[in-house]
């Protein structure tokens, strides 16, 4: 009986063990175990050093308590008392300094790598975040204009060259300065694998730092609970070739071609045109929340719209683009995120389908020619 | 809260009632103990309207603006505050001599005391209403900007600085001129010296109910020990107006 | 061994009394005060626990429609804010009212009407909290209520009202207790019964509550600046007019991680009792475990900022916060080594309660392990506000706190109620959670290493989080079942368990002289105390010769008391009268706290604002007549104003 719980106990040491390293080989969407970003890196060679540190003490720890309780459980055979020991002033001093210097060793390994995190080299390019509820949004600046010292303000003066969200594009191989800010409450920057969480702060700029490794397309959360729709604030980080990167930057700098064209949605024609006209309509409300460059919309409360056609991803990357998803939200954006501000006015029935398909066929129409790398 | 303290230990009930093993009455540990926590409950109160002053009087100092508009200089009257000051630290004076003639047995010399106690504490609370009331009609409220009336000069010399509205707006009504400046000031301000306030009130109500049972049964030998805690008490009260009054008001 | 070979049995009248709502609704007795806060911490987690049921259903299954997000989201913080403040925390309380003055042989707290005060008010805290979800939804903002999330405009509802009051309310109860603690602990020993003879669990109350009254102020003012903030406009934190949303991150967590401490040293105090019993030696090395408690409830309160380490504070703050983090590993570390010393070389008997002891230990370990990786800020940044911080937090807080807290109802039940459990159901109770604890919260290092964030309702598929998230939610079911065989073996023990002796675990403590239920009174005859094991050193004279510090002492004197309500000579023992007032002042606040909630609300109309100065005002009444029965009812008590 006593042999069959020793028996177990091992068992489901070793079985911990293999699920963690399983849990480790898998290249899972937002695994922080498969990195491609040095901030991620460099975190992820210190968690190995303390992980196996940490598995040595717990085998030492849990191995001491397991057999002492085995070795040492009641015989009832013994009548005697055991020796009333009260304790050892040596030993209990040995094993006072013996977490110290573990604690000692992971401390310094710590400070290395933090520090090594924390730089912000000048040549980085500073692109700034601002968080809302429930979205991210992604501005560029003409990076002769931003300094690293000073956090940038967006002003009538000092207007972003782009301005987006959901999908935030940088280069690859170039260290890359996020300043993080949020518009309303705090939230959390978090690409697992790329770097580790930064708050976004209202009223307090944060900064992070990484290189993107290989290019690719990237799962990220906001990390800090922001209320009813945090579950579905996600984004997606592009890292692109610097060449590719150069021509995004100048192709979504550009403003959008008239809009022309027809899709097929909701077993309807969608009109472009059309669209164009329901989307500057003020009775429909569009422009009141959302800009898009070259037009009368310049509504600041929503995501900029500007090339949706070339998105990955909608509301809060929760949904992988395409004209259907697209009208699904339009149609019902509670019944996809609970809580989204955009569904406390466009709600299930204030557009009929066919002005579904009509901004349908509006937004999918401002597209660019990006080649997207994978997702990894 | 009188305690039972005595009556665990043995029999020696009868002759030292609240002394317990460490030699110390019971209730006086109790309030030691609670002093230290109430030490944190302001130090928390003070460190709060410390950050929130020094970022409004730095955002003035940088923008040239900050002898004109500092809201300590401002706002907080040093005078009156200084006859509240002496009159809370001659009610510890009044305390202890209360305390003294209570175990002098001096029962009419006691109820003296005690009272000038109680008058100075309430003469506290009335100046602390009456700074309240003062201050909000000068433009210093429970929101997170204040409003200062300018002389003619400052309102000048303001208007000078051309200052940016989110960190000043001046506003001018017939030949009267304010400034408005967005700061919680105000805010902990009143919140920290409101709830000191409501300690000085709860102090006084504490030393009118032992003005009461002393006077009703002057033979109890736990009147000194009663008198000793509701000083204690006091003293304490006093002494966290004093770390207001130098780090708000002096320093 | 004379004493311990005799023959025990139980003298307790076994007369059926007739329950007395009045003997415990107006009691002031440190035992029926305990075992209020323990059925009603008891009550509490049972609804805690439904609410982490309903949220692993939800998060069973990707995409759930289960349970709609802001439900989701009032769940998840009423889980937390239940488990830490109505279960652990007044769980510990409860337990230390009945066995502290027990141990340092005293004859109740030292302040009895306080003691009901703190119990009722404790209760009424936790009555606001959930009369919330009937008022139009609880607070769902997170437990720690990160500002400015919690600022009107983006928590319109009252719920985070609630929680301020609700928390203000049990937090002067838990002061109130905590000052309580420390007086009878410092002021009530019996003779002899110095410092350094005092049980390790009676220390670890003692550092708690000084802990408490030092961390809680804190807590108090952030809400009260909070409440400012949200009925009077007040913008404490909030940014957008000036006030500061990281400040109320480092308030809350210079009071939040010594709260931390307020939850796990207790049960280390019952580790400390239940392990050398049941090892049949004395704890090993006294003096490094507790001062290994007073250690860590210092360096509790300079650690609160790594909490807060992704918030931009700097490397050089995030260095100084992660130091002195790492460094409580070392007094944890101390603890648990002279826990295994203790049981080494001893004769160990696994009785149900040492099962949970020693499952305490064995998942404190990794809990305290996977604190090692949370304390360094660059990992830390990968895995806070990720699955595997929950899972950090349930080891120390389930495996710990709760196994611990197991361990203690296992091994005091029979002091309590005069019956002891049944083992064998205890046992397959402890394997059954045991297990179902690690299927439950294991996988959720993993999914944080997955990168799943906490406080998400739901997920989409594809991210691979769907298997262990599936076994999670299996394995609460388990976790469920196990708690309701502790249920079932505790009203089945309560009518038919084996009766029990005065001192069922042959053990060393003062509480086990007296018999099981002890009378109201305690102690017929307050005992002597000579050395640390007083009862053990009575039993076993010969064993007291090795003593570790060489004090050489009186032989103890102690004897079993098998006295009852009526033994000759207790009608002399004067105890505190009942009283209801404690009660009525409690009800009185609860009452004026519920009003202040819609003090401001005039966008509701006037009838609501009227009724919320009526309720206010009702409240401000009961306290002041409570005060005054109060003062009137220890007049009572007081042998020289009681004769008027």
């Amino acid at each position: 009986m006593r042999k069959d719980a020793r028996q177990k106990v091992v068992l489901a040491t070793v079985l911990a063990s293999i699920t963690m390293v399983l849990a480790g080989c898998a290249n899972l969407p937002a695994t922080t175990m498969y990195t491609y970003g040095d901030h991620a890196t460099r975190i992820l060679d210190l968690l190995m050093i303390v992980f196996w540190m940490a598995v040595a003490v717990f085998v030492v720890v849990q191995g001491a308590l397991v057999y002492t309780v085995v070795r040492f459980r009641n015989k009832p055979a013994a009548t005697t008392l055991p020796k009333q020991i009260h304790g050892n002033t040596k030993i209990e001093i040995a094993w006072t300094i013996a977490p110290a210097i573990v604690v000692l060793i992971i401390a310094v390994l710590t400070f290395r790598t933090q520090a090594a995190n924390s730089v912000m080299p000048p040549e980085a390019i500073k692109i700034r975040s601002v968080a809302h509820q429930w979205w991210f949004e992604f501005q560029y600046f003409n990076q002769d204009g931003v300094s690293l010292s000073t956090p940038i303000v967006v002003d009538d003066q000092n207007q972003p060259t782009i301005t987006t969200a959901t999908d935030m594009y940088v280069p690859v191989g170039v260290p890359i300065t996020v300043q993080l800010d949020a518009a309303d409450v705090m939230h959390n920057f978090w690409i697992p694998k790329i770097a580790g969480k930064t708050y976004m702060i209202p009223g307090k700029s944060n900064y992070l730092t990484f290189t993107v490794t290989e290019p690719g397309i990237y799962k990220a959360f906001c990390a800090e609970f922001c209320g009813e729709a945090h579950a579905q604030m996600h984004f997606r980080l592009i890292a692109l070739p610097a060449a590719e990167y150069e021509a995004w930057k100048a192709n979504v700098s550009k403003i959008p071609a008239a809009a022309t064209g027809t899709v097929q949605v909701l077993g309807l024609t969608g009109d472009a045109s059309r669209g164009a006209a329901l989307f500057a309509d003020a009775k429909k409300q569009c422009a009141t929340c959302h800009i898009i460059n070259g037009t009368d919309a310049k509504g600041k409360i929503g995501p900029n719209l500007t090339y949706l056609g070339s998105r990955t991803a909608l509301g809060g990357a929760i949904l992988p683009y395409s004209v259907d998803n697209l009208a699904k939200w339009l149609q019902d954006s509670n019944a996809i995120k609970q809580g989204n501000l955009m569904g406390r006015v466009i709600k299930k029935g204030t557009l009929t389908d066919q002005e579904v398909a009509d901004l349908t066929a509006y937004l999918d129409s401002m597209k660019l020619s990006v080649a997207l790398p994978a997702e990894k | 809260m009188s305690s039972s303290a005595g009556q665990a230990h043995h029999g020696e009930a009868h002759q030292k009632p609240l002394v317990g093993s460490m030699g110390v009455d019971s209730r006086k540990l109790g309030l030691w103990a609670f002093i230290g926590s109430e030490t944190l409950f302001f130090a928390t109160l003070i460190v709060t309207h410390l950050i929130f002053y020094a970022r409004t009087s730095n955002t003035l100092s940088s923008v040239g603006a900050l002898e004109l508009l500092d809201p300590r200089l401002g706002y907080l009257a040093i005078e009156l505050t200084t006859v509240l000051a002496t009159l809370l630290l001659a009610s510890s004076l009044t305390m202890v001599l209360a305390l003294a003639a209570s175990k002098a047995r001096d029962w009419k010399r006691f109820r003296i005391w005690q009272l000038a106690t109680i008058l100075l504490g309430a003469s506290f609370v009335g100046g602390q209403i009456y700074e309240f009331i003062h201050l909000y009609h000068e433009g210093l409220k429970l929101a997170p900007a204040f409003e200062m009336h300018l002389s003619h000069e400052a309102h000048k010399a303001l208007t000078a600085l051309n200052l940016d509205p989110s960190i000043v707006r001046l506003k001018e009504a017939g030949e009267h001129a304010t400034a408005l400046v967005p700061s919680l000031f105000g805010v902990t301000f009143f919140v920290m010296t409101g709830f000191h306030g409501l300690h000085v009130t709860i102090g006084i109500i504490w030393l009118i109910a032992i003005y009461v049972k002393v006077s009703r049964f002057p033979e109890s030998p736990e009147n000194p020990m009663d008198i000793e805690l509701g000083g204690l008490y006091w003293h304490f009260v006093d002494l966290v107006w004093v770390a207001i009054f130098t780090l708000i008001y002096l320093i | 061994m004379a004493i311990a070979e005799q023959k025990l049995t139980s003298t307790a009248p076994t007369t059926k009394e007739s329950f007395q709502w009045r003997s415990w609704l107006a009691t002031v007795d440190h035992k029926k005060i305990g075992i209020i806060y323990i059925i009603s911490a008891f009550i509490f987690f049972i609804i805690g626990g439904i609410e982490a049921m309903l949220m692993r259903v939800q998060l069973g299954t990707p995409n759930s429609t289960f349970l709609s997000a802001d439900l989701y989201n009032q769940l998840f913080t009423m889980h937390a804010t239940t488990m830490v403040f109505l279960v652990v925390m007044p769980m510990n309380v409860g337990i230390g009212n009945y066995v502290v003055p027990l141990m340092i042989g005293a004859r109740d707290m030292a302040f009895p009407r306080l003691n009901a005060f703190s119990v009722w008010l404790f209760l009424g805290g936790g009555f606001l909290l959930y009369l919330s979800f009937l008022t139009g939804g609880a607070t769902n903002v997170g437990w720690f209520a990160y500002a400015p999330l919690t600022q009107t405009q983006f928590s319109p509802g009252q719920g985070v009202d609630y929680w301020i009051l609700g928390l203000g309310l049990t937090g002067v109860a838990s002061i109130a207790g905590a000052l309580n603690f420390i007086v009878t602990v410092l002021n009530m020993r019996a003779p002899g019964m110095t410092i350094n003879r005092m049980p390790l669990f009676v220390w670890m109350n003692v550092v708690v509550s000084f802990i408490l009254i030092f961390a809680f102020p804190t807590f108090t003012v952030a809400s009260i600046q909070l409440l400012f903030d949200r009925q009077f406009g007040a913008a404490f934190f909030n940014p957008a007019l000036g006030g500061d949303a990281v400040l109320w991150q480092h308030l809350f967590w210079f009071f939040g991680h010594p709260e931390v401490y307020i939850l796990i040293l207790p049960v280390m105090g019952m580790i400390s009792e239940v392990l050398p019993v049941y090892s049949r030696k004395p704890i090993f090395g006294y003096s490094f475990v507790a001062f290994s408690g007073v250690g860590i409830g210092f360096l509790g309160f300079i650690v609160w900022a790594h909490h807060m380490f992704g918030t931009g504070m700097g490397p050089i703050a995030n260095g100084f916060f992660a130091a002195a983090s790492m460094v409580i590993a070392i007094p944890t570390g101390v603890k648990i080594f002279n826990w295994i010393a203790t049981m080494w070389g001893g004769d160990v008997r696994l009785t149900t309660s040492m099962l949970y002891a020693i499952g305490f230990i064995s998942m404190f370990i990794i809990g305290g392990i996977s604190g090692i990786t949370l304390a360094s800020p660059p990992i830390d940044l990968q895995q806070t506000d990720s699955y595997y911080v929950v899972a950090h937090f349930h080891y120390v807080l389930f495996g710990g706190s709760i196994l611990g807290l197991f361990a203690g109802a296992f091994y005091w039940f029979p002091k309590m109620t005069g019956r002891m459990l049944d083992e064998k159901l205890g046992k397959a109770q402890f394997w059954l959670m045991l297990i179902s604890m690690n299927v439950t919260f294991f996988p959720m290092h993993i999914l944080g290493t997955e990168g799943m964030p906490r406080r998400i309702y739901t997920y989409e598929s594809g991210m691979g989080w769907e298997m262990w998230n599936f076994i999670e939610t299996i394995g609460t079911f388990f976790l469920a079942f196990s708690v309701l065989m502790f249920i079932y073996n505790v009203l089945v023990s309560l009518r038919s368990g084996e009766v029990a002796s005065n001192d069922p675990w042959d053990a060393a403590t003062l509480e086990w002289v007296v018999p099981s239920p002890p009378p109201s009174y305690n102690f017929l005859h307050i005992p002597h105390v000579t050395s640390r094991r007083p009862l053990w050193d009575a039993k076993y004279p010969h064993t007291t010769a090795d003593d570790h510090h060489g004090e050489k002492s009186a032989p103890s004197q102690i004897r079993y008391e098998y006295s009852h309500e009526d033994s000759p000579g207790a009608k002399e023992i004067h105890m505190p009268t009942l009283t209801f007032m404690p009660m009525v002042l409690s009800a009185g606040l609860t009452v004026a706290a519920l009003g202040f909630i819609y003090i401001n609300q005039a966008i509701l109309g006037l009838p609501i604002r009227t009724a919320s100065y009526v309720f206010v005002a009702i409240g401000i009444v009961m306290v002041f007549y409570a005060i005054r029965g109060w003062v009137l009812d220890s007049r009572r008590d007081s042998p020289y104003l009681g004769h008027h």
